[in-house]
């Protein structure tokens, strides 16, 4: 048993067994990312139960998840892209085709395996915190710099280069590395 | 530490291993960390719609 929360840990595990389907049928990994990435890098300082997934192949990875029992919510009021396990009570919902609109580095995607279940992709750290950044310069979501500032004293040993590249990117230019520092 | 993947040599860790690596991290930080929660502000009206139905499930995050 890992030292994650079990419900986290059972989404992942289904996420890793799409993402071994997709992989079967020729396509690439999807890769998670949003909040869940960031219970991820963080060992559940915060939790959800919505994956956000960045994948081409929307309609092949929503074919897969049917086959693993997901379901479309339906009813009175409710539109949602977004797909639901009523057993294991989490939701998957695609939010991209590319990571980060393209210009995060697909080789830096962190992967981990699931064992008897196969891997999973996962945004990468730096990236992860430019997107947090991001959010945080664009005005509506001030909370991120926190995240962001939590995330980058976990992780000391990050490629401080390509993340200050990133966060630059993602903030326009207005903030960097040491933007997260103090 | 957890090493850097590239994809000419991609680090596959364990989900175990990379918990570990995570627990050892934040006790060098002292235990508890400051994540603020995401406020919400800026979710779609597709993701509050998810968010609904998951809680309607049972589903308490």
């Amino acid at each position: 048993m890992s030292a994650y929360r079990p419900q986290f840990e059972a989404a992942l595990r289904l996420f890793a067994r799409v993402s071994e389907a997709m992989k079967a049928r020729g396509f690439d990994a999807p890769i998670l990312v949003g909040g869940a990435a960031v219970e991820l890098y963080s060992l559940s300082a915060i939790s959800t139960g919505d994956f956000d997934i960045c994948t081409g192949r929307q309609i092949e990875f929503e074919e897969e998840l049917q086959k693993f029992g997901f379901v479309r919510p339906s009813g009175p009021g409710i539109a949602t892209r977004g797909w639901i396990h009523p057993d294991l009570q989490l939701g998957f919902e695609v939010v991209s085709a590319s990571l980060l609109d393209g210009m995060a580095d697909r080789d830096r995607v962190r992967m981990l395996e699931l064992v008897g279940d196969g891997t999973a992709s996962i945004i990468s750290l730096e990236d992860m915190i430019a997107d947090r950044m991001g959010q945080y310069a664009s005005g509506t979501a001030r909370e991120m710099l926190q995240q962001a500032k939590t995330m980058f004293s976990l992780y000391p040993d990050a490629d401080l280069d390509y993340m200050e590249q990133r966060i630059r990117y993602e903030t326009a230019g207005e903030y960097g590395v040491e933007t997260l520092k103090g | 530490m957890v090493s850097k993947p590239s994809k000419a040599n991609p680090v596959i860790m364990t989900l175990d291993a990379f918990g570990q690596d995570v627990l050892s991290r934040r006790a060098a930080l002292g235990g508890e960390i400051n994540m603020p929660r995401n406020s919400g502000t800026r979710r779609t009206e597709s993701k509050k719609a998810l968010l609904k139905a998951i809680e309607d499930a049972g589903g308490k995050w």
